[in-house]
């Protein structure tokens, strides 16, 4: 399979790479780690006129953690965030899910812009993110806006951004203690799956030993975007956990799913999963709670 | 060390450090002056007749050199068995299956080739599609070759001994039906060749095939050229499993379009069309009913099959044989009725893989016997000891076990996984089973009906004594078999491994007829014996001219000579070969003359020392229709325990131990015993768990890459014991015989049956994945409830 002929920006500034992408409109694509994009243009799905590379702009590069934020570059990788002590001991399911993602050679390119703006149904990312209500920043030569990653995306392979934007952050306001989370992803071998079900949960505590203050849950691959659970957050706010009450809220949360029947498994599976992996998830996101 | 200097050892292989730098070549790497780059044009469409094929646009783009249709090709037919060609080139009148190949183009590169084939203009008038076993046989379904009605494309039926009277005998009858997926080898080398038609009128064609000797007679068939002008050379090969065993319409047609443009022409299959070129193991069902005694006596198996087989034959003929002729052994069994059927489809073309045939009827067997020792309240390892054959037994069906090590490979998988202690004793979702395996060593015929040696070995030594070098045609394909080579060649030489080189996969060094149905450690490994042999023989009759002294009082070892009755003095040799070698810092010395010395008289009084080899087994089994499909000069048996978890929640299944031992006979290498051993649990791990080539509702493949198509990673496999037995094959060059294949046969019916003993539940359908395993449970609990 060969790449279609393209011309090739490499901007140095976020400014630059907002003008170039401004200035051309559907015409161009952004490229950060080109897990997606490349592949995509091998298959000839899409054919853009002109590719933008992120590579050269280091303020996209690196995670910090400042004011009660922790802030992710566009082009932080997989593997970057899986090994960020910063998110490690924040948003720890965020380390998780970007430890699987993949393999380690794919984790060494893909992005986290990327994995939020190719917007896959089954995308590692975006569950615990959301969870979190992670904003993403997007710039463009007129201005910028800051969109909840709730509100992101619009459906299979769609977002809010328009072809003029840019992803250059991801940032994360970290939760008041006690809280835990969980990332789980269920596929059919131990690495390189695309997930038949994937399910981040947050709890936050009030007080050590707790009632439930909020809980959120969110489910990837059973709806055309990852979807909150809401049903079953409303199961777990405010009550004293228990594992009877986890298996409520697994339930509410199958019934919350929308799933599909596809080539990779039925929506009578993929709506079991999710009641076992939400209650799984939340049971190990106490203990995390509990043990901060 | 034993009385074997070379063989037996863990030798590092010949490739590895090449493979290891990355200097191997494989075909893509190479590129010859003025190549060219071939591209095909596919059909889009299951079942289609071609109205028209306009090529003129594709024609007029500049960088086209040549396109090429059915006109061009002509209409010979070929496949892989004589009986049932029914290949061509390209079609002419109508396509069998999405990929069926219609058109192609050379052209100066590979964009501007694709970008002709895009310009191809067909017209089809799509015809009535059958894609399963079912439709396809069904009354009144449209017909996929003419002349075979309901589709049926070949069909077995044998009965040894009387099943119907056996089964009055037996205390418990059960049967049960099991079907798998079809499979893709995956393989990581994509299928590449360069055909390369020269002024003279020779055409050399280097492939990635595991059979330069079939592929040479097809192309010369197909192209109308003496066998004699065509040359098939195989570089180095990203392995194979089966599907690289027979001729590609990319080799014909690329060898057409060199022919055309007096140019090299390179070709490569992407992914998808390895998936769609296909032929890789079969899509199998098989209805079995086995009956027993009281006392676990295996009397008779009722064996029914479906082979749901594609477009076109490939090895299918063989494959449905093999899906019956294997399970006699290696259990006693008394009587076998088998009816085997494979059926046309409209799909991609099913052909051989590891384990040719007998994979899918093994695991299905295997994991009814469990269930019968169940019934009868046995253990089912004390099952099938009870029942186990031994060396010198020859099945119902005429085949006969010069060797059979298969109560030591079960006694081995016993204490190496101390079954006695686990099984029974495992926690819910925890799960230990085992199952046995029993495979050829080498067809005992070649595909197409002939008295030629299946391999002929030459070795020639250089001028100055130092080295030999191997000629085979066989085809090293990552086994490892030009590593075996070398080390039967330099024991049997009496010289050091590092004294040999290797060369192979060239159909001017011989006749091998390839890898396949695990036949070149025996077969090539006894013509390299006899090259060797032959040149030893050489180098000591000149010796014993020299010296006075008879041939039977000397021999070859380590490199030095060794004289029965003490050394003589050999001073006016070694003086010979000191003055031809002024300046020379490694002049031979110490007590002992060398061989390279004795080389070099033996080249200096008789010129080039060459000696040849050659192999073929004699008449092998019954008299019987069909009866040549399961022969072989020796049967290699092997077991295995394999310990499960069951995640009860969600199906899914993590293999946490393997434990497997395997009947080689004896063991060259055995690093590379062990290698097989390994490779073939992985396959069989992916293929039991994961592995399906799925479907759309046309005939479309709808994982035709490995990101869909699940493959074990590194994280999947398991640890594993390999265990090897010897049991001295007397029909093998040292004893040896074959672990290529038949290692992968008790791979997944041990999973099966771990699997059961974990959950409870038996899954008579193959992949096990986490879904079809959690549906099992979940049946199982809802129908406890009601
Ligand atoms: C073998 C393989 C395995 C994979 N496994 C997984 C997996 O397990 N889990 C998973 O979630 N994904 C997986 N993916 C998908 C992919 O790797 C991820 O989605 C990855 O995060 C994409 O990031 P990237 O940097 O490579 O994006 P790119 O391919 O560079 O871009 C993807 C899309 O995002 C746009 N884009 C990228 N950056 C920006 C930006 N800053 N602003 C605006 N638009 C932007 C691009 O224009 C493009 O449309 C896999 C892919 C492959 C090839």
């Amino acid at each position: 399979m060969l790449l279609p002929k393209f011309e090739y920006h490499e901007p140095k500034t976020v400014q630059e790479a907002c003008r170039i992408v401004g200035e051309l409109g559907e015409k161009a694509k952004v490229l950060s780690g080109g897990t997606d994009l490349l592949v995509n243009m091998k298959k000839k799905l899409i054919q853009p006129e002109h590719v933008v590379s992120l590579s050269k702009i280091e303020d996209l590069k690196g995670i910090f953690r400042e004011n009660g934020q922790v802030k992710i570059g566009a082009c932080a990788t997989a593997g970057e965030i899986a090994g960020s002590e910063v998110i490690k001991d924040t948003l720890a399911d965020v380390a998780e899910a970007a430890s699987v993602l993949g393999s380690p050679l794919i984790r060494n390119l893909a992005t986290i812009a990327g994995n939020m703006t190719s917007a896959r149904p089954a995308a590692d990312l975006p569950p615990s993110l959301m969870a979190y209500g992670a904003k993403a920043k997007l710039v463009k030569a007129s201005g910028e806006r800051s969109v909840d990653l709730n509100d992101f995306f619009t459906g299979v392979g769609k977002t809010v951004m328009t072809p003029d934007e840019i992803l250059t952050e991801i940032a994360v306001e970290i939760p008041q203690e006690p809280y835990g989370d969980h990332y789980i992803k269920l596929g059919v071998r131990q690495a390189l799956e695309i997930s038949l079900v994937n399910v981040a949960a947050l709890i936050l505590l009030d007080g050590p030993e707790g009632p439930i203050k909020e809980a959120r849950i969110v489910l990837g691959s059973v709806a055309p975007t990852p979807i909150r659970a809401l049903s079953a957050e409303t199961v777990l706010a405010g009550q004293v956990p228990s594992d009877v009450l986890f298996e409520r809220a697994g339930e509410a949360a199958a019934n919350d799913s929308k799933p599909i029947d596809d080539f990779r498994g039925s929506a009578e599976y993929r709506r079991d999963m999710v009641g076992v992996l939400t209650k799984r998830a939340l049971k190990t996101a106490l203990d995390r709670a509990t043990s901060r | 060390m034993g009385k074997y200097d070379v063989i037996n050892t863990r030798a590092r292989r010949l490739d590895a450090p090449d493979k290891a730098t990355g200097r191997a070549k494989y075909v893509d790497d190479i590129c010859l002056p003025g190549m060219l780059f071939g591209a095909m044009l596919q059909s889009p469409l299951p079942h289609a007749e071609i109205l028209n094929i306009d090529t003129s646009a594709a024609k007029k783009l500049p960088g086209v050199k040549s396109v090429v249709t059915a006109e061009d090709a002509g209409m010979v037919k070929y496949g892989v068995s004589p009986a049932r060609y029914d290949e061509t080139v390209f079609c002419k009148d109508k396509v069998h299956y999405i990929g069926d190949e219609v058109a192609a183009v050379a052209a100066i590169d590979l964009d501007t080739a694709l970008e002709a084939v895009s310009l191809i203009k067909v017209d089809y008038e799509e015809l009535p599609a059958v894609f399963t076993v079912d439709e396809a046989v069904a009354e009144g379904a449209p017909l996929i070759h003419e002349d075979f009605p309901r589709n049926i494309c070949g069909e077995v039926h044998n009965e040894f001994g009387d099943v119907e009277k056996a089964f009055k005998e037996c205390d418990l009858i059960r049967t049960d039906t099991f079907k798998n997926k079809r499979q893709d080898a995956g393989f990581l080398e994509p299928n590449g060749c360069i055909a390369d038609f020269d002024p003279l009128g020779r055409l050399t064609l280097y492939s990635s095939t595991q059979v330069p000797h079939y592929v040479q007679r097809i192309v010369a068939m197909v192209l109308g050229l003496p066998i004699g002008k065509v040359r098939v050379i195989k570089p180095c090969i990203g392995g194979g499993f089966g599907p690289k065993a027979g001729t590609t319409p990319m080799e014909l047609i690329a060898c057409l379009l060199s022919m055309k443009t007096g140019k090299p022409v390179k070709m490569n299959y992407t992914r998808e069309q390895v998936f769609l070129f296909g032929r890789a193991r079969h899509q199998f069902v098989h209805t079995m009913t086995t009956g027993v005694k009281k006392d676990g006596t295996l009397m008779a198996l009722k064996n029914k099959c479906y082979l749901e087989g594609g477009a076109y034959t490939s090895f299918g003929i063989a494959t449905v044989y093999y899906a019956g002729s294997l399970l006699t052994g290696p259990y006693k069994l008394r009587n076998m009725k088998y009816d085997g059927y494979r059926i046309y489809t409209n799909k991609p073309t099913c052909g051989a893989q590891r384990g040719h045939g007998s994979v899918i009827s093994r695991a299905a067997w295997e994991q009814q016997l469990d269930c019968v020792a169940e019934d009868l309240g046995m253990d089912p390892l004390e099952f099938r000891l009870k029942n186990v054959m031994e060396t010198g037994d020859t099945t119902i069906n005429d085949l006969y076990t010069s060797s059979l090590g298969m109560k030591e490979c079960l006694e081995a998988v016993k204490t190496g996984s101390t079954w006695k202690e686990k099984r029974g004793k495992l926690p819910k979702g925890k799960g230990i089973g085992l199952a046995g395996g029993f495979f050829v060593s080498g067809a005992g015929y070649p595909i197409y009906r002939s008295d030629t040696p299946h391999s002929t070995v030459t070795i020639k030594l250089s001028d100055d004594g130092g080295n030999a070098r191997v000629y085979t045609a066989s085809a090293e394909i990552g086994q490892g078999s030009d590593t075996t080579f070398a080390m039967i060649a330099a024991e049997t030489l009496g010289i050091p491994l590092s004294d040999v080189a290797v060369s192979s996969g060239d159909t001017d060094f011989g006749v091998d007829l390839g890898a396949y149905s695990s036949r070149q450690t025996l077969m090539t490994g006894h013509a390299t014996k006899r090259a060797a042999e032959n040149v030893k023989a050489q180098v000591l009759a000149v010796l014993s001219e020299q010296l006075d002294i008879p041939a039977e009082e000397m021999d070859i070892k380590k490199g030095l000579i060794e004289f029965r009755n003490g050394n003589p003095d050999f001073e006016g040799l070694r003086t010979r070969y000191l003055k031809e070698h002024r300046g020379w810092t490694d002049h031979p010395g110490g007590d002992d003359l060398t061989f390279r010395e004795a080389a070099r008289v033996a080249f200096l009084e008789k010129g080039p020392i060459v000696g040849s080899g050659a192999y073929k087994p004699g008449d092998l089994g019954g008299k019987y229709k069909g009866a040549a499909v399961g022969t072989s000069p020796a049967y290699s048996c092997s077991a295995a325990v394999v310990e499960v978890g069951v995640d009860m929640e969600t199906g899914k299944v993590t293999v946490d131990n393997m434990t497997d031992a395997h009947d080689c006979g004896f063991a060259i290498n055995r690093t590379s015993v062990e290698a097989q051993l390994q490779g073939s649990l992985s396959m069989g791990l992916g293929e039991t768990l994961f592995e399906e080539v799925k479907f759309d509702n046309k005939g479309g493949i709808l994982n035709a890459d490995f990101g869909e198509y699940k493959i074990p990673t590194a994280l999947d496999m398991a640890p594993v014991d390999t265990i090897i037995v010897e049991s001295d094959e007397p029909n093998g060059p040292y004893g040896a015989k074959e672990v290529g294949e038949g290692a992968i046969l008790p791979t997944i019916p041990a999973i099966l049956n771990a699997v059961y003993d974990a959950i409870g539940v038996r899954i008579w359908e193959l992949p096990l994945t986490p879904e079809r395993v959690y549906m099992a449970i979940k049946k199982k609990k809802e129908e406890q409830k009601d």
